[in-house]
């Protein structure tokens, strides 16, 4: 690819939008980064990647962590530093790529070829998803949908100063429950491509 | 009544709003500091002698804020002293890091133990305790964790152990001296104590601790001391490469080396740490005039104007008699039992110390054992060595309890070594509870 592009997918849980940002990097043939972003991190540092991925997109509890002079005791936010750090060098190393979540739409905004992206679907298709990828009941599937997705609410909004979800802090958002998956994929590929025809 | 209420009020306010840290600890100290003044000393109090005492401007002009010639205790209020000498040690340690002064001592140890895992281990944990009697434990462990994590990816081994093992050794460090650690900065200038009584005291006790707690860390740490290199040939950091100029490096040598005498002999000389503060910052800013916009700038104004607040709000409990009332609490509660009081103000200053920032729980507790020391008859110092230990030791039981575990843990965490409480407490609160312990125990053998 010439030109260097950065699609930041944030996504509902059970929206699918990890499905949709799979089905884009193999459409524009470029690096996902995801949760395996901390096996790349633990492998350079010679650590282990299970302790890593316990902390990953996960909230900072305030009440047993501190900060002093920018450092802090908070492993979560560690964790989180790591990620940006490493999504931050490889955007400056002019390569391209697609990352789900992680705060990449706040944290790599100063990135030109960067287009951010948000995908939410509706209730009931993101637990229809849930119950089927988890073999769980509608209850169940209600409870993870909710839980997760708080999860991800408090740990984005953390870093970010724009709200989790909030149309506001996106180039684009999409409902990927009215056309599916590949329709909203191809929408989102042909916007992408017009980005970059402007880039 | 409505005073006391409204300034208690106000001091949780604080200690919240520190612990929450939704808002810069040096606004929250600041705007609870303006709270303290105008509405319980202005709308409550209409005291403008209240206003006055707490500000304590008037000690600039005392004679004895520069050079102690009468021997009197300083006043209430803002601890100027304490301000001014942080201010300059601030100074004096950027000019020290800037000439690469840390990083040329930690790879020249590792390089004279022949960069052996244990020997590191030892050395590391003895030059941890020895600089952070006279700098502060965040610089200290800012530089000493960095080189650990750099050696441990050299040499390959956990640099977690070495880690926590400095961490606590720095805090025991900074409690041997007046000027390791905040608490004692602050208790040494609000009660008149010399660096020299500080030595002999809770110094004393420091060194005793240090001989048990190294033994403690070799024998708790000593199966993961192990390099796993396997033959393979290494490039070593070479120490001089650390120096980003020899004449700064000299310099900063030559100051540090004056800051430390002036110290030691500030009781003999008279000078006080406020006026050696000034003196140290002074000469590094004339040596490296190049830098000296660079070093002002580096300088950590924001714990400053946190002290400036802190102190506000401390005022404010002493002057309506908040504080008179805990002593009072603290002295029923121990009946004639002096031995029992000293054990309450050393585990509940260490065990509040391991979970809030111990430097306002020490402001607050010096005019506590003011009224104790007067109240029970007890010699003041003893009651200031104890909280002095206290505060500093039961900092380092828990991540938080300290600022340099909070450093040591994030540069642990940025090489990919994560200590999470579990970890850090399965080796750090045993070992404060045997310095507590031994502490006790030398406060009691010692003074009683």
């Amino acid at each position: 690819m010439d030109k260097q592009i950065i699609i930041s997918i944030s996504r509902e849980y059970g929206s699918g939008g990890h499905a949709i940002a799979e089905d884009l990097s193999k459409r524009f043939n470029i690096p996902l980064y995801d949760s395996n972003l901390l096996e790349i991190i633990a492998t350079e540092k010679n650590v282990d990647k299970e302790s890593l991925k316990q902390y990953d997109e996960v909230p900072r509890v305030r009440l047993f962590t501190r900060k002093v002079k920018g450092q802090t005791n908070s492993l979560e936010e560690n964790v989180a530093n790591m990620q940006f750090e490493f999504l931050k060098k490889k955007a400056d190393a002019g390569e391209s790529y697609i990352v789900v979540g992680r705060c990449s739409e706040h944290i790599l905004k100063d990135y030109p070829c960067m287009v951010s992206i948000f995908i939410l679907g509706s209730k009931e298709a993101k637990i229809k998803r849930i119950m089927n990828l988890f073999h769980l009941s509608e209850d169940d599937a209600i409870d993870k949908i909710e839980r997760e997705n708080f999860r991800r609410k408090m740990y984005h909004n953390y870093y970010c100063k724009g709200k989790w979800g909030d149309s506001r802090n996106y180039d684009f958002s999409i409902n990927d429950s009215i056309l599916g998956l590949e329709a909203t994929a191809d929408i989102i590929e042909d916007y992408v491509k017009k980005r970059m025809e402007l880039m | 009544m409505a005073a006391q209420i409204l300034a208690v009020i106000i001091f949780v306010l604080m200690f919240v709003l520190i612990v929450t840290e939704r808002i810069p600890r040096h606004f929250v100290t600041l705007g609870c500091g303006a709270l303290m003044l105008i509405v319980v000393f202005g709308i409550c109090m209409r005291s403008s002698e209240a206003v006055m005492k707490t500000l304590n401007l008037k000690t600039f002009l005392d004679s004895n804020f520069w050079i102690l010639t009468t021997g009197e205790e300083s006043s209430t209020g803002i601890n100027w002293a304490t301000i001014i000498f942080i201010f300059g040690m601030m100074i004096m340690v950027e000019g020290m890091a800037k000439a690469g002064f840390f990083r040329w001592l930690c790879l020249g140890i590792a390089k004279a133990v022949k960069y052996k895992v244990q020997s590191i281990f030892l050395t590391f944990m003895i030059m941890s305790f020895i600089l952070a009697m006279f700098i502060d434990s965040i610089t200290v462990i800012l530089f000493l964790a960095a080189v650990t994590v750099e050696l441990a990816q050299l040499l390959k081994f956990s640099p977690v152990p070495m880690i926590i093992a400095e961490i606590f050794c720095a805090n025991l460090g900074g409690s041997a001296t007046m000027c390791g650690d905040p608490p004692n900065i602050i208790i040494g200038t609000s009660l008149n104590y010399s660096f020299g009584q500080f030595v002999t005291n809770t110094g004393l006790i420091a060194v005793i601790s240090m001989v048990f707690v190294v033994l403690y860390f070799y024998i708790v740490f000593r199966k993961h001391l192990k390099s796993d290199l396997k033959g393979e040939k290494i490039k070593y950091p070479e120490p001089k490469e650390a120096i980003t100029s020899k004449r700064s490096f000299a310099v900063s040598c030559v100051i540090f080396g004056i800051a430390v005498v002036l110290l030691v002999t500030h009781a003999q000389t008279g000078l006080t740490v406020a006026t050696i503060g000034i003196l140290v910052a002074v000469l590094t800013l004339i040596t490296t005039p190049r830098h000296a916009v660079e070093l002002l700038k580096k300088v950590d104004y924001e714990t400053l104007l946190f002290f400036i607040g802190l102190f506000v709000v401390v005022g404010g409990l002493e002057q309506t008699g908040i504080l008179e009332l805990i002593a009072g609490f603290i002295a029923k509660i121990c009946g004639d039992k002096i031995l029992v009081m000293i054990a309450i103000v050393l585990w509940i200053s260490a065990i509040a110390s391991a979970f809030v920032d111990n430097i306002p729980f020490a402001a607050t507790m010096i005019p506590v054992i003011k009224t104790l020391s007067s109240t029970m008859g007890v010699d003041l110092s003893i009651l200031a060595w104890t909280l002095a230990v206290g505060t500093d030791i039961g900092g380092s039981a828990t991540p938080i309890g300290a600022s340099a575990n909070v450093v040591g843990i994030s540069a642990a965490a940025k090489s990919g070594h994560l200590i999470g409480w579990g970890k850090y407490c399965k080796y750090a609160a045993p070992a404060t509870i045997i310095v507590i312990g031994i502490s006790m125990a030398i406060i009691y053998v010692r003074y009683f």
